[in-house]
């Protein structure tokens, strides 16, 4: 065998294994999925079928950093705003327990939040835009019915987040315990000096929360927030004050809910769709064909499981566009085919030796499938530079389906053929669609004089 | 030998049929934006038997959603659109829903894009059409290169047939939306810019035939050797489309509801596509050579 041959074959054997779910066996031994470990150089993939949340189900929001909402004076850049922002988010969503949550900036101003599993609507929400800035603010001597912020302000970036918990006051009202750290937990201690006997404010997000009267000199910087809270809410608040405060305001500017139900429903339209559209190709392939359609049908086989596991391998998140894209590509990846197989006959029929036409037939036929792929990649790529969320996927499945086409229809038909014209029983013309005597033996390419 | 050059009036003028009628309601403007492009919400509400529209009409002005567009769609489902909805009313919309239908409601997928989002959106959708067909024009460019001053004529018919195939679904979808409501979204521009990378590609599998066979036959002249060129890659065109047709049919008709009008676009372009590479793209060659023909004529009139 020749060493491509060996090529694919190996690529085969590990496009099938990668294919097989996972639960079925682990690789090299103890590890869900691929696990290399060369001196500082590790992977550990874990290999799974990524599905985009519409078709797991869960919440999508696309967040705007609202820069002229900032108070005058701040001057952190926005993408180090942005960076805070996503690592408060992130440390409230892991609070949450959300299992892959995905957090990224888009652009310099924006975050991109999904959500697998989060049916809530309203908390997802809560999550990504409760600014949970504490602040604790003091009598104005100027005048005593309002208050003023210290000099500097005493926040809630103070605060040490193992001493913010939810308690519950005389046995059921649920209240937030917080504490301050080092130098903060100190002026805490001093401000129950100078304020004895007068209400102190805590405000969050600029609003009163409860503006109890010192009634005592603490002695540690441990203090409760008071407030209609439910056990939800105290705990949420909780949440969001050990996370920090976002350091901007947050708008949802766009939002999504797909439920689990329905992303299920997805997916199995999507796998029977795919494999109906298979089924019809191949059909249709080794009725036009014969013997070089069923040889096309294999190498569409071939791509099919080698796509897949490249999907599962770089992983690339499944969505309904992304399928869209994948079933697409399955027509195309014919495409080469058809070119080739169009270009063999003529050769035939010109009345060339089999093997002589199945090698003009590749030659002659690989300029126009690199075209072909060129065209519908560069489309992809532009698609992916400038789309957003489904336009992504749908680019990418069908630049990696037309990538992997490239080569099942350049290396594994041309190989599949190669062999099948060794085999003197599989050498029959009629069996690549061509008359057993070829009529005529003028030149290919030599037409116009028979016109 | 089929004549596909001398009938090329008749090809052109089927085109136009095909255009024409989608470019009057395009004017009238049937092409209707979804709300990716100009903001709003879209609840999706799956129903084991779906209420009738008033039912939800009642619903939602309820809700002081007076603005609600209501329609039924495939799957029984229930498609409700309305200005944008803020989070609070998005959960207080589902909470009325439910408490009227009860478990007949499967669930509600709601999707909200704000105005000022979509602006965005749009400009993506431009910037994506411009930096495509830049690349487009540079990939004719580059498949073009041996043709010498040849090219650029070629290049020009490329060009001009990918127009035909962006013309015809974008005057299909304006139709659709005129009668049927039907949106576009930034899937229907993925759509666009997918079929102008297959019309291309078609167009130029015929041209670069029509090279090889008039380098084969020096002295030939043009016409019979286009005609010659098609006949040869007929069936290339033919069940390549036919594949890409039989899988977009799959895909339309049991894949993802949310795909369908995707599916859709994409079918109707590849058709078009296969149609302009076989009837319109040679056929514009050709009489590009004609007209330079007369033109010579007349510039250099015979000494008789």
């Amino acid at each position: 065998m020749r060493l491509s041959s060996w090529l694919v074959a190996i690529v085969a054997v590990l496009a099938i294994f990668v294919d097989i779910p996972k639960h079925q066996f682990s690789f090299p031994f103890n590890c869900p999925g691929v696990c290399v470990k060369i001196g500082d150089f590790q992977v550990n993939q874990e290999i799974k079928t990524h599905l985009g949340l519409d078709l797991q189900g869960g919440t999508q929001l696309v967040l705007q950093l609202q820069f002229d909402k900032l108070p005058p004076g701040s001057n952190a850049t926005q993408s180090e705003l942005q960076t805070q922002a996503i690592r408060v988010i992130e440390n409230r969503i892991n609070s949450l327990g959300v299992s892959e949550p995905v957090i990224q900036g888009l652009g310099t101003d924006k975050i991109l939040l999904e959500l697998p599993g989060v049916d809530d609507l309203q908390q997802a929400n809560d999550v990504a835009t409760k600014q949970a800035f504490l602040e604790v603010k003091v009598p104005d001597p100027a005048d005593p019915t309002k208050y003023k912020s210290l000099e500097p302000p005493l926040t809630g970036a103070d605060l040490n987040p193992n001493g913010v918990y939810v308690t519950f006051q005389s046995g059921t009202k649920p209240v937030v315990h917080f504490e301050f750290k080092g130098a903060a937990s100190d002026r805490w201690v001093q401000i129950s000096k100078d304020y004895l006997n007068k209400p102190v404010q805590i405000t969050l997000d600029g609003k009163d929360v409860s503006a109890p009267v010192i009634q005592t000199v603490f002695t540690s910087g441990v203090g409760i927030i008071e407030g209609n809270f439910t056990t939800k809410s105290a705990n949420e608040l909780a949440i969001q004050l050990k996370s920090g405060s976002l350091p901007v305001p947050l708008a949802v500017i766009q939002s999504s809910r797909v439920e689990p139900t329905l992303g299920r429903d997805s997916v199995n339209r999507s796998i029977v769709a795919g494999a109906i559209g298979l089924l019809l190709v191949a059909f249709f392939m080794v009725a036009y064909y014969r013997l070089p359609g069923a040889i096309a049908v294999l190498a569409l086989l071939y791509y099919t499981a080698l796509t897949y596991a490249v999907f599962r391998l770089v992983p690339v998140t499944l969505t309904l566009a992304g399928i869209a894209g994948f079933i697409l590509s399955i027509g195309m990846a014919v495409d080469a085919n058809v070119l080739t197989f169009e270009r063999l006959k003529e050769e035939l029929r010109s009345g060339k030796s089999l093997r002589a036409a199945v090698e003009e037939g590749r030659r002659r036929a690989f300029p126009s499938i690199l075209y072909s792929n060129l065209a519908t990649i560069m489309t992809a790529g532009v698609l992916f530079w400038f789309g957003t969320g489904t336009v992504k996927g749908f680019a990418l499945t069908l630049a990696i389906g037309v990538g992997v086409s490239f080569f099942t229809a350049v290396v594994v038909t041309q190989m599949l053929l190669h062999a099948a014209i060794e085999v003197s029983s599989l050498r029959r013309r009629r069996l690549y669609g061509v008359e057993e005597k070829a009529p005529e033996t003028r030149a290919a390419g030599a037409p116009v004089a028979a016109v | 030998m089929v004549r596909f050059v001398e009938r090329k009036w008749w090809y052109f003028a089927f085109s136009g049929l095909l255009i024409v009628p989608g470019l009057i309601f395009l004017l009238l403007g049937g092409l209707k934006p979804g709300i990716e492009f100009k903001g709003g919400t879209l609840l999706d509400v799956r129903f084991d038997t779906p209420p009738t529209v008033a039912e939800v009409t009642e619903v939602m002005a309820g809700l002081g959603r007076r603005e609600a567009v209501i329609q039924v769609a495939e799957g029984g489902r229930i498609e409700i659109r309305t200005l944008e909805m803020k989070v609070e009313e998005q959960v207080a919309a589902e909470a009325a829903l439910r408490a009227k239908f009860g478990a007949n409601m499967k669930d509600v997928n709601p999707q909200v894009v704000s105005p000022s989002f979509s602006g965005e959106l749009i400009d993506n959708a431009v910037r994506s059409i411009a930096l495509a067909s830049v690349l487009i024009v540079l990939l004719i460019a580059f498949a073009f290169r041996n043709f010498g001053w040849a090219a650029f004529r070629y290049g020009i018919a490329a060009i001009i047939s990918l127009l035909h195939d962006a013309a015809v679904v974008l005057g299909f979808f304006a139709i659709l939306g005129y009668f049927f409501n039907v949106e576009i979204d930034s899937l229907f521009v993925t759509a666009v810019l997918t079929i102008i990378g297959f019309s291309v590609h078609d167009t130029i599998v015929v041209f670069d035939r029509i090279r090889e066979n008039l380098r084969l036959n020096p002295g030939e002249a043009l016409n019979p050797v286009i005609n010659f060129s098609i006949m040869q890659t007929l069936a290339r065109s033919v069940i390549t489309s036919l594949t890409v047709v039989l899988t977009l049919l799959a895909l339309y008709l049991f894949g993802g509801f949310s795909m369908r009008n995707f599916a859709l676009a994409l079918l109707v372009g590849i058709v078009s596509g296969t149609y302009s590479s076989i009837f319109n793209a040679s056929q514009i060659i050709s009489l590009w050579q004609e007209v330079e023909d007369r033109l010579r004529h007349r510039a250099t009139p015979s000494p008789a």
